[in-house]
């Protein structure tokens, strides 16, 4: 249990291990501040190579910043060794140790640190429990003839048999199937819940990062563009970027020319949200944030239609003047080739023509 | 696999894959001829052995050979007087080397490579790796007499080189030792490029996990990735085991008592004895002549030399044997022979 404070990390890699090979004149994290309050998830996303697995082993210690601070519980840790951190981490490729059994990846945390055997048994029974039914037989085998997702509970189990300060969680789940995958996330969520143990958990999966994450931050080529709640981050972006990072089907983002007042997208005309100055300005709309078949919409030419029937709700993929539109519309859309689409002007973002700035956003949803 | 299992009563498969088989034959039959004949030349006659056409089994069998053997390693009668010390003393001398050299090298080998793929990173990694590569690329003979200076006056090759001063850096004697024959041997870099190819393979995260968990450097490598590396460890102590059993010419450089060398080489300078018995002084001559009348009237020839190959080549033999399971799963890290 442990207030985390990440404060203006920056790390270069040298030459030979740089991104991709080659020298990689940008840092592999520049400047990321984070604060990890006491018993919070933090989801951290974003495409692979943005950094989000070394601040993770920044945190853990398995790598020195080149500058700035790791503070857990107001203590400064960053020359502390990963060994003296008593954090607990659980890798991508689950990263147990091929030559013992279940048992014994769970008993070396007790090993090294000269705790009793007794001890050591009688954490990890009490760890079985808490991972529910069948965990204890896993503990019998040896790690090879484990399947993903078992493995990945021992090596979960791993983590929380030492009760550490803090979890960091590297793409956990990346390497299960579609199903497990879904079923993992609510496990390991309802562990997270009950443990009230503060938490870093990196993925690549936004999805995800929306279900575990009490905040998620949003990083990009080494920075962390946003952190906030998924409604700061969906309703309020800080930039272009989270704009169309965070939501799937992404947000569609069409140019636009202001003049008094009015938008011109791809032939129509629409009132803008909020007076924008005049010139090429780009909106971007949401899926749900289109109305369809109105006479004073844009033209929009479909290409397929991916009915969901859980959601009640099908996507209608197309293209507005050449640029890819996605529009949820209700299950029953008729299937055509051609749609009149309009988008709810109280939910449109407005952004720079140029840069990623963020001119307007539409705040959250008023649900009630 | 070289040939699916499917298709295999193809008759053109069929006949590449008994042509596979009768070649692979005959290479084992070419490997395994020398040791027949070792064997089998042990059992022969002192006489059938000399004879002008070689025999293929023996025809007259007789254990002469062994017998005369067992006299040289009690030291005693004429064939005892061969070697101014009994068999056994040079064998004890072996044993006593390549257990040093297995004892100090392979852990520092396998810590060497180890510290090179998974402590030292970035550059400092690759420059270190290319440093102990290269040893490799060095010829034998071109290091020997460097390594003859450095064991002259161990650990500063040229003790003299700073007296400018007047001073002198110190020498431990080790010259004539069998120290001398081991520490030269501790590192070898070919075991060292088969550690670091293995230890490569295994991934960054498992060594990270122990670290998390609060496990040592040390305590990491005893833990974890020893139990992993069983059969590297099986393939490099064979060849370290081998190597160390086998070698002639260093123990011959450095060694200058006969009760210190090994029974490789004791072995060597006995078979040079009977291909080129001789001497300047009358008197030696006479007598060295009277004693090889006499090994030779007790039926003993090469048959003899033949029973101490067979002695010397049984170590490595147990140590395959004891290793095989390990040096079959390690043997495609080894890649070769």
């Amino acid at each position: 249990m442990a207030r985390i404070e990440v404060e203006k990390i920056v790390k270069r890699y040298s030459d030979v291990e740089g991104v991709g090979g080659a020298r990689s004149a940008r840092p592999a994290l520049d400047t990321v501040s984070l604060d990890i309050a006491d018993g919070e998830t933090i989801a951290i996303v974003g495409s692979s190579g943005c950094g989000k697995s070394t601040l993770l082993k920044i945190v853990a210690g398995l790598e020195q910043p080149d500058e700035g601070v790791v503070r857990f519980d107001g203590e400064d840790v960053t020359a502390v060794r990963p060994q003296a951190r008593g954090v607990g981490m659980v890798f991508q490729d689950y990263a147990l140790y091929p030559s013992m059994k279940g048992k014994g990846n769970l008993a070396y945390y007790f090993q090294v640190h000269g705790r009793t055997e007794e001890e050591a048994r009688a954490r990890a029974q009490e760890t079985a429990d808490r991972m529910g039914i069948g965990f204890e037989q896993l503990l019998d085998q040896s790690t090879d003839t484990l399947s993903g997702g078992q493995q990945q509970r021992v090596a979960i189990a791993r983590c929380i048999v030492r009760e550490p300060r803090l979890f960091l969680m590297d793409e956990p789940i990346c390497n299960l199937d579609a199903k497990l995958r879904e079923s993992t996330r609510v496990e390991i969520r309802k562990l997270l819940r009950k443990f009230g143990i503060s938490t870093l958990y990196v993925t690549h999966d936004q999805q995800e990062a929306v279900f575990m994450g009490d905040r998620i931050a949003v990083m990009r080529g080494g920075r962390i563009e946003q952190i906030g709640t998924f409604d700061e981050l969906y309703y309020s972006p800080a930039n272009l970027f989270v704009a169309t990072f965070i939501g799937s089907p992404p947000m569609t983002v069409l140019p636009a020319i202001a003049s008094g007042g009015l938008l011109t997208v791809a032939g129509a005309e629409w009132p803008a949200p909020v007076p924008v100055p005049d010139g090429p300005v780009r909106i971007g709309i949401r899926p749900e944030s289109w109305f369809t078949g109105r006479g004073d919409g844009a033209l929009m030419t479909v290409s397929h239609i991916e009915r969901i029937p859980t959601e009640r709700a099908a996507f209608v993929h197309g293209q507005v003047d050449g640029v890819p539109v996605v529009v949820a519309a209700p299950l029953n859309q008729p299937d055509t080739a051609e749609l009149r689409i309009m988008p709810d002007m109280g939910r449109v973002y407005v952004f720079a023509a140029d840069g990623e700035q963020c001119l307007h956003t539409p705040g959250p949803l008023d649900l009630f | 696999m070289l040939f699916p299992r499917v298709g295999r009563t193809h008759p053109a498969l069929r006949i590449a894959w008994w042509a596979t088989v009768a070649f692979l034959v005959l290479g084992i039959t070419l490997h395994l001829f020398p040791f027949y004949f070792m064997l089998i030349t042990s059992f022969k006659s002192g006489n059938e052995v000399l004879s002008q056409t070689p025999t293929w089994w023996p025809h007259d069998p007789t254990v002469a050979g062994w017998k005369l053997v067992f006299d040289i390693v009690e030291g005693n009668s004429a064939a005892g007087q061969l070697m101014s010390e009994p068999l056994w003393v040079y064998m004890w001398n072996s044993v006593q080397i390549t257990f040093w050299t297995l004892l100090l090298g392979i852990p520092i080998t396998a810590f060497a490579a180890y510290a090179n793929s998974k402590l030292q990173r970035g550059r400092m990694a690759r420059y270190s790796f290319l440093f102990f590569i290269g040893t490799l690329m060095m010829p034998a003979a071109l290091t020997l007499i460097p390594s003859y200076l450095l064991t002259r006056n161990w650990p500063f090759a040229l003790p003299q080189a700073p007296s400018v001063g007047g001073t002198e850096l110190p020498t431990f004697g080790i010259w004539n030792t069998h120290w001398a024959v081991v520490l030269p041997m501790v590192f070898n870099a070919f075991n060292y490029l088969l550690f670091k190819g293995f230890f490569d393979t295994i991934p960054d995260s498992v060594i990270q996990a122990a670290r998390v968990d609060g496990g040592s450097e040390f305590n990491i490598f005893r833990r974890i990735v020893l139990p992993m590396s069983v059969p590297v460890f099986a393939v490099t102590i064979w060849t370290s085991f081998s190597g160390a059993w086998d070698q002639f010419l260093w123990p011959l450089v450095v060694m200058q008592d006969d009760a210190k060398m090994p029974a490789s080489v004791m072995i060597y300078q006995l078979q040079e004895k009977f291909i080129q018995a001789g001497s300047a002084s009358d008197a030696e001559a006479a007598v060295q002549s009277q004693q090889l009348q006499e090994i030779l009237g007790a039926g003993m020839s090469w048959n003899g030399l033949m029973v101490l190959g067979i002695l010397q080549s049984i170590p490595v033999f147990v140590a395959f044997i004891v290793c095989r399971e390990y040096l079959l799963r390690g043997i495609k890290l080894r890649g070769l022979k």
